[in-house]
């Protein structure tokens, strides 16, 4: 479904993705693993698209020279620098860290926002979908966004997300931050999500609570690829042990 | 009683000047300070319409506004694109864009008592004792009904909705598929068809000149500072102390004290408390 492949990402000199492949199959739940600054979120940058206009907003200002090499398919098309909303018009739909939503509008409205490139009919549908999903939120529906805990934000950040209508859903550390028993909570809504016919690439710094619900992951220092394999061959890995899974 | 009316009327004026200026910058963080030029621009637009090409005021304003609201979105594709971001440069860019504007205006000689837009509504009423027209009244109910518009179009229409998301969080806009330089441009042009709005129902109350362009710009200015740029309330407030401010200063020190109101406002509110537009634009530069 989504094949990346020698992906390169620089900051100026800098180098934070280096020659970088990875392949998303559909019906999966993938997961990339890496600590603190290993390039997991310029990963999902260049996937959906934002590091491309980031570039583009940058350059045309004569700011951060920003340099994207490699090659992207997505369902068989090339798309390394296609926009961001064209990306979302194919499918390809990313949920940030740290759960950016539009904290002054109410939880309803974050949802009708998210249907932008959708019809009234298909957001009403895929807004069901959401409070089925997180029933918390249907609860919450008109409460004003800023005024949520983190946890309930990061579901309607994901909500967010699923409105736009996804096939293959980006997440960028969803469980950042929220305690053990969310995390748990969280990763099962993940594998739900699967469930409803939606691929999911998901980003983590620690291994535990997602790998339960995992396909296959990938597990990236520096910006370079240093193992990948099934959830089982990273159970059994002892360097995967000892540096996410904490044994 | 007549410092309750006219001060009413006068803020109201106010609020319209500012309407579009404060939307733009909210939505898209961009300060138009070109806003001025384009309304009196919108102005001279509607006259030619009428007295050049003969065609009826009913039509002549419309076909202003969407003159003008074109070119705010083309202000925005031409002069602005490789500046968004760089806050100070596009405060030089529209401001540089609307002396043109307002200089070449007069550069052509577009001055004097035939430039003018016709009423549209003549006669009056007595309220209490005050006498007023009804060209003034159409302007409180014109200022009234566009801030019910706009709240019901930002919130139950999909761009609407979109502009919302952009002033709240760009990237996450970004990331279902909203385009940044659509809105900003969008933004624009809206801010610019406001301005003309407003001055086809304030500028038949009096001769065009082309010096109104920067009356306007300074008067939306005083009003965005004061009201602060968050809040179409802020604005509100904003349009009420210095249209208030104004009336009272003329009516008890005197006349010329209608300018001097809303240049002291800018000037007391920036020392007192630069929360306004100067905190907006420093909050800008961390950003960078
Ligand atoms: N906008 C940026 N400008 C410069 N360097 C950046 C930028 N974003 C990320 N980087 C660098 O790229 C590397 C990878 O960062 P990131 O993708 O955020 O890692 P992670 O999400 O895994 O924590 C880091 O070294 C970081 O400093
Ligand atoms: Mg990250």
């Amino acid at each position: 479904m989504l094949e990346a492949k020698n992906l390169m990402v620089f900051f100026e000199n800098a180098l934070a993705l280096n020659d970088l492949s990875i392949e998303v199959r559909e019906g999966e739940i993938v997961a990339v693993l890496g600590s603190n600054s290993a390039g997991k979120t310029t990963l999902m940058n260049t996937l959906s698209g934002l590091i491309v206009d980031m570039k583009r907003k940058e350059d045309r200002k004569g700011g951060v020279r920003i340099t994207v090499m490699g090659s992207l398919h997505f369902k068989g098309e090339e798309m390394l620098f296609m926009k961001p909303s064209e990306r979302v018009k194919r499918g390809i739909v990313l949920s940030q860290e740290r759960h950016p939503v539009f904290r002054d509008s109410d939880v309803m409205e974050n949802l009708k926002i998210a249907g932008f490139l959708r019809s009234r009919a298909e957001t009403k549908a895929r807004i069901e979908l959401v409070f089925k999903l997180f029933p918390v939120l249907k609860r919450l529906k008109g409460r004003r966004a800023g005024l949520l805990s983190g946890g309930e934000q990061q579901m309607l950040a994901i909500g967010i997300a699923l409105v736009a209508n996804p096939h293959l859903l980006l997440m960028d550390e969803p469980l950042l931050g929220l305690s053990p028993m969310l995390q748990a909570d969280l990763a099962r809504a993940i594998k739900e999500i699967r469930n409803e016919g939606i691929t999911v690439l998901v980003t983590e710094q620690f291994a535990r609570p997602i790998l339960p619900i995992i396909d296959r992951g990938y597990v990236v220092e520096n910006g370079m690829l240093v193992f990948q394999g099934t959830r089982q061959e990273l159970a059994e890995n002892p360097e995967v042990k000892a540096a996410y899974l904490g044994l | 009683m007549s410092l309750l009316i006219y001060g009413l009327i006068n803020s109201i004026i106010l609020a319209l000047y500012t309407v579009g200026f404060s939307l733009t910058y909210g939505i898209s963080g961009l300060a138009n300070f070109a806003h001025g030029a384009l309304y009196i621009l919108s102005g001279y637009t509607a006259w030619s319409f009428l007295n050049i090409l003969g065609l009826p005021f009913w039509a002549s304003a419309p076909l202003a506004v969407i003159a003008t609201a074109l070119v705010g979105f083309l202000f925005y594709w031409v002069l602005l694109l490789r500046l968004r971001g760089i806050a100070l440069a596009e405060l030089i860019v529209t401001f540089a864009a609307g002396v043109a504007i307002l200089e070449l205006l007069t550069w052509k000689g577009f001055y004097g008592i035939r430039y003018s837009l016709p009423l549209f509504l003549r006669g009056g009423v007595e309220i209490g004792n005050v006498a007023v027209d009804y060209q003034r009244l159409f302007v409180v109910a014109t200022g009234i009904l566009l801030v019910i518009l706009l709240w019901l179009f930002v919130h139950h229409t999909k761009i609407g909705l979109a502009f919302r998301a952009m002033a709240q969080n760009e990237r996450t806009a970004l990331s279902i598929g909203i385009e940044s330089d659509w809105i900003g441009s969008l933004s624009l042009a809206l801010g610019s068809a406001l301005a003309a709005i407003a001055a086809m129902v304030v500028l038949p109350l009096g001769v065009m000149e082309s010096t109104i362009g920067y009356e306007v710009l300074i008067y939306a200015l005083a009003v965005a500072i004061v009201g602060g740029l968050e809040s179409t309330l802020g604005m509100i407030a904003g349009s009420f102390i210095i249209g208030y401010g104004q009336i009272l200063a003329a009516r008890y020190i005197g006349a010329k004290w209608m300018v001097i109101v809303p240049l002291a406002a800018i000037v007391l509110v920036l020392i007192v408390r630069p929360s306004g537009l100067f905190g907006k634009f420093k909050e800008l530069e961390e950003r960078v």
